[in-house]
């Protein structure tokens, strides 16, 4: 069927294009052979000689055999890889060309806001193309050209039919080979003559269809005498968020949002982010908490547990990240429970207040001893309480809890300064009256009007959770209950509290974590237009803590028979999920999946932990994305530096444990010219990759600074290259790598002087450090110098850990992880210290992961 | 005026402590009972194990622990890792510090300090800035010296003052200075010292000074001196037997010991123990 399709629109009986009820996507099937270049080349509506460039390419990739020289590449299978996945009709470029669909996302979102501030000079390579991409406009009038390639063939043809591969042809290498035959995405930028480009322009690659190779094309001109700095990155997807304010849909969650991370603490939102995804999607529903559910991508990491037998609770609780793909109905997922504890004695509330004087409304500091009995206070008012007229509040008990009624009036007394009014009977329930405006006004602020919108601000989830446990006290004296029912197979004994409002159950249930108990929560339809309600209860092994909490006396079993069972249950009760430690464990009910073309997901960059609470359970903003089987990474990066100019080109990768990373990046610097290549590599199963300069004129000068781990599984194959075959030229290559749990790293690089280059200067440093015996590193330099006068310098050297160094840190206090931790990043600093300081912080973070051994 | 906010009693005790490294005795049945605020000096000669003592203590995994016991408040810590040890409060000040490049100073003490503290008092960069440079003027450090590599590059009187430094983020309950005061000139002495008696007066901390040179001691009052010879303390007194060694010199008190070893042993030793701990 795709090929009588594929048939005809070959013969043109299609004007080409995508309809737009055809939702553009175009896969392609697996292997590479001439009709899928042509079929490439014909679909990005290409001039001749590219395809004619593509195609000589493809007889280059074919004659060539798979290296063997360097890592181990024999487990490539070529025949199994999709070689060009188009996921949108057309790479947009200012706002007014996004399609229209895709823009009410990115509205509803608030990006238009976050594309001025964010997407500004970004160009998106989402799967083989750039959906998105914009320039920043005073960058347009400065004549700087930043698009993705394809744009960049159409609108530049004559620059790129001059630079495409004039660094790096075709017969370079079988993978560059590959790369000029099907390369599809990647970014065209230009610089002209004198312009500097303060901004770091980013790109972020991803790869996201299963098996598809990433072939991004990237061409960098820069004219004299101007500067520019390329980075390199990619970022993922996500779903919904607790933030510092309460939970909040993630429409609503911007920049500067503190979200709960899963090291249970707030941290800033960095940035948001969206794109368009094809792929399953993943909705995970768990045990403990049936208001949620998340959906996800294939490859969206969780801090989960695996379960270990499916019959049985697990005695070791380590979570980990797992991707959605590879959770199993059953694994728990972490609840992070906020530890944090800010307490005081005393708080200062501001009201405004009336001034009768100046007719007009003022603030008023009123300030109130929080205490462990204020805190029963608002337990009662968030279950009775009501504020009314903005002068009152109410409280209303059942005509029997004369011992609470007697305790709100004595607290109202101590802490609010007046008795309330106890009014008459009226259909078995007794009304209390406070008249204060102040107190009105502070209760009604801090914790709610009405039932439906009762809450408690952030001071109250942070305070000591032996003063939440008391809130929780008052609230289930005035909103709780106990039942009791007797099953075959035994008792069910829960307490339940009941509220219409979501915010304050889920507070509730946080409370209760922090004192170590966990609750679950269930949503419940009532009949008739009432709002839903919403089920905070407490059952199994949790309930003794709980009866502790709220003491139970006489007044709680004033059904008949209940207090008996209350006291006297027997046998071992199971609980659905565990605390432990800083979290909460619940297994998961289901996990669904669905396939969806093109629907947007979305993201967030969270400063320092790079996690957040989704729906309820810690998920991470993963660096990258992963995969169930191997594949394939092939870029190819021209630069062109000319005369008296200055490139930067940044990268950090952190594929997937899966990737073959086989990247060829070269630059040709002129005279007084500079190309300064920074690359890490974290992730892939294996990277090649050995950033080139060729100092073309008298005066370039070339450097690489590259850093390199290796852990369980992978091999990194880096270093770089430097071509002296001009005068004057200097070049200085640093190289940090570290192994660990049978990881291996390789230096290999190569330095070269031409016989008619003099004044050359080139200094190596290549620095390897093995964390463990498993582990290994090596080292491959070629010099080859084929003139005098040189001055050339290489160091190179391995280390292993050393355990005076380690002996020193711990006696400080640190433990043997993070004492390596800061050993590495100290090993890794002369890189990091190079990057922008996101970056850097964003390297810091997955080096420390990589550490921790947490992903992967 | 000396009063110390730390009410409570903490309390490091040495039990006839044997120990050896590469088969080799070094600590020969030591015994010490170290309070808080109170000052033990440690003198001895070169290669007498002092060295080895402190690190024993601080749960170096080089050396075996062969006999004895090492008791914190009362519990054995022997079989505990060191950082277990600097949480509970025991800090040693290295004779020769270890060189971390590409870690700064601000950055190795924030993390260590948030590592001892409870949640509620972790401090942030800033918050944490502000403490260390307060710190470091107390000490006469220039603030430069926060962004540093940690004693990377350091000459010897800067090492000893960062150590000071850590000790006094850190405020542990005990420390162990070993020889802290070598490589001083007179006024960084004065510096440390001046540092050192402060912890001890503002938080109550017990030190063992190690040291071959009674000079610190004028500084640092000591309320008792050891005299420990072969790997054992072979005499304890007052600051009189500090007095007295200044006088006298180590030399002819290395006779009493019984199974003293041949001497050319104990050139080598001698030369093992100036290696960097």
């Amino acid at each position: 069927m795709e090929n009588v399709q594929l048939k005809k629109q070959l013969a043109g009986e299609y004007p080409f294009g995508f309809h737009d009820d055809v939702k553009n996507v175009y896969e392609f099937k697996k292997g590479l052979d001439e009709d899928v270049v042509r079929k490439i080349s014909k679909i990005k509506n290409e001039p001749e000689w590219m395809l004619t460039r593509r195609l000589d390419a493809l007889k280059i990739f074919q004659s060539k055999p798979t290296p063997t020289w360097g890592a181990d590449l024999s487990h490539i299978d070529f025949d199994d890889i999709i070689y060009y996945v188009r996921p949108t009709d057309k790479p947009a470029r200012s706002w007014d060309d996004v399609p229209e669909k895709m823009k009410q996302t990115f509205e509803k979102l608030g990006i238009p806001e976050a594309e001025r501030k964010f997407l500004a000079g970004a160009g998106a390579q989402y799967d083989s193309e750039s959906v998105y991409h914009k320039l920043r406009e005073d960058l347009e009038k400065q004549g700087v050209v930043f698009l993705d390639m394809d744009s960049g063939l159409r609108e530049h043809e004559d620059i790129v039919k001059k630079y495409f591969g004039s660094v790096i042809p075709s017969s370079d290498n079988k993978f560059a080979a590959l790369n000029t035959a099907v390369w599809s995405g990647g970014s065209f930028l230009y610089v002209p003559k004198g312009v500097h480009v303060e901004v770091p322009l980013q790109a972020y690659f991803r790869i996201n269809t299963k098996n598809m190779g990433q072939f991004e094309r990237t061409l960098i001109i820069a004219e004299p005498g101007s500067s520019v700095h390329y980075l390199e990155g990619c970022f993922t997807a996500g779903t919904p968020i607790q933030t510092i304010e309460g939970t909040k849909p993630i429409e609503n969650v911007t920049a500067d949002d503190h979200v709960f991370t899963h090291k249970n603490r707030f941290r800033k939102v960095k940035r948001t982010q969206v794109r368009p995804y094809s792929g399953k999607l993943y909705k995970i529903t768990y045990f403990g908490d049936s208001t949620q559910q998340i959906e996800a991508t294939n490859e969206h990491p969780f801090w989960a547990v695996r379960r270990k037998k499916s019959e049985y609770t697990n005695t070791e609780w380590k979570p980990e990240w797992v991707a959605a793909e590879k959770l199993d109905p059953h694994d728990y997922l972490g609840i992070p429970i906020n530890r944090e504890v800010r307490t005081e004695e005393y708080r200062s509330f501001i009201v405004k207040a009336y001034n009768a004087k100046k007719r007009n409304f003022e603030p008023k500091h009123i300030v109130l001893k929080t205490d462990m009995d204020f805190f029963r206070l608002i337990g009662y008012y968030l279950a009775e309480g009501t504020v009314t007229g903005d002068h009152y509040v109410h409280f209303t008990f059942n005509v029997k809890e004369r011992e609470y009624i007697e305790d709100v009036k004595a607290l109202c007394e101590k802490y609010l300064g007046k008795k309330p009014l106890e009014m008459a009977e009226y259909n078995h329930g007794i009304s209390l009256i406070l008249c204060s405006t102040d107190a009105a006004r502070v209760f009604s602020k801090q914790f709610g009007k009405h039932a439906a919108y009762k809450r408690v601000p952030h001071w109250v989830m942070e305070e000591a959770p032996e003063k939440q446990a008391k809130l929780v006290k008052g609230f289930w004296r005035g909103d709780g209950n106990y039942l009791s029912a007797r099953y075959s197979s035994g008792f069910k004994n829960v307490f339940r509290m009941n509220t219409i409002s979501e915010k304050l159950a889920r507070q509730i249930r946080d409370m209760l974590l922090r004192n170590d108990i966990l609750a679950g929560l269930n949503r419940w339809k009532r009949t008739g237009n009432r709002k839903d309600a919403y089920a905070v209860h407490i059952g199994g092994k949790y309930v003794d803590d709980f009866s502790k909490m709220v003491g139970t006396n006489e007044e709680v079993a004033n059904e008949p028979g209940v207090k008996a069972l209350m006291f006297n249950r027997q046998g071992t009760r199971a609980s659905f999920g565990q605390i432990v430690g800083n979290y909460a464990f619940v297994p998961i009910r289901s996990i669904e999946t669905r396939e969806v073309e093109n629907s947007s997901v979305y993201n967030f960059s969270v400063d320092e932990d790079e996690s957040y609470v989704a729906g309820g359970v810690a998920v991470h903003n993963c660096s990258s994305p992963t995969y169930t089987s191997d594949s394939l990474h092939s870029a190819v990066v021209e630069i062109i530096a000319l005369e008296g100019s200055r490139v930067q080109y940044t990268t950090i990768q952190n594929w997937y444990s899966d990737v073959y990373n086989l990247v060829t990046k070269r630059a040709k610097a002129y005279k007084d010219a500079t190309m300064f290549w920074l690359d890490g590599n974290i992730g892939s199963k294996v990277t090649m990759k050995y950033p080139s300069v060729l100092l073309m004129e008298p005066g370039a000068r070339g450097e690489v600074v590259s850093v390199a781990l290796a852990g369980k599984g992978q091999h990194q194959d880096a270093g770089a290259k430097i071509f002296h075959l001009a005068s004057n030229t200097s070049s200085l290559i640093t190289s940090k790598s570290i192994s660990k749990d049978g990881g291996r790293t390789t230096y290999r690089g190569k330095v070269y002087v031409s016989p008619t280059a003099t004044n050359v200067k080139s200094n190596v440093e290549c620095d390897a450090l093995i964390l463990d015996e498993k582990s290994a590193s090596d080292t491959v330099p070629y010099m080859e110098i084929q003139s005098d006068d040189v001055s050339i310098s290489h160091e190179a050297s391995v280390s292993k850990l050393d355990s005076e160094k380690l002996f020193y840190l711990q006696s400080r206090g640190l433990s043997e992880e993070k004492a390596k931790q800061l050993l590495v990043q100290g090993f890794i600093e002369p890189f990091v210290k190079k990057l922008p300081m996101e970056y850097a912080v964003e390297l810091n973070r997955l080096v420390d992961m990589e550490m921790e051994g947490s992903v992967g | 005026m000396a009063i110390s906010l730390n009410a409570h009693q903490d309390t490091l005790e040495v039990r006839n402590l044997h120990a050896s490294v590469e088969n080799k005795k070094v600590l020969n049945g030591v015994s010490l009972t170290l309070r808080s605020s109170e000052v033990h000096a440690l003198m001895g000669p070169n290669g007498s194990g002092k060295t080895t003592l402190s690190a024993v203590i601080a749960g170096h995994p080089k050396y075996v622990v062969e006999k004895g016991d090492i008791l914190l408040n009362g519990e054995s810590i022997l079989n505990w890792t060191p950082e277990k040890r600097a949480q509970a409060g025991l800090f040693l000040a290295f004779q020769y510090p270890a060189e971390v490049p590409g870690v700064s100073v601000s950055n190795f003490l924030r993390t260590a300090y948030n590592q001892l503290q409870p949640k509620e008092r972790q401090m942030p960069v800033f918050k944490f800035a502000a403490m260390l440079d307060e710190k470091m003027k107390d000490l006469q450090m220039p603030s430069a010296f926060a962004e540093r590599y940690l004693n990377d590059g350091f000459s010897g009187g800067e090492k000893k003052r960062c150590e000071i430094l850590q000790m006094s983020i850190l405020s542990p309950k005990i420390a162990l200075m070993d020889e802290t005061d070598s490589g001083l000139d007179i006024d960084a002495l004065r510096v440390v010292a001046e540092g050192t008696n402060q912890l001890i007066r503002r938080t109550g901390l017990g030190v063992l000074l190690v040291t071959h040179y009674p000079r610190i001691l004028h500084y640092v009052k000591p309320d008792f001196v050891h005299l420990f010879v072969q790997g054992r303390i072979v005499k304890t007194g007052g600051m009189d037997l500090a007095e007295e060694l200044e006088k006298t010199g180590y030399g002819q008190l290395e006779a009493p010991v019984a199974d003293a070893p041949e001497p050319a042993e104990k050139a080598a030793k001698k030369t093992k123990a100036k290696q960097p701990a």
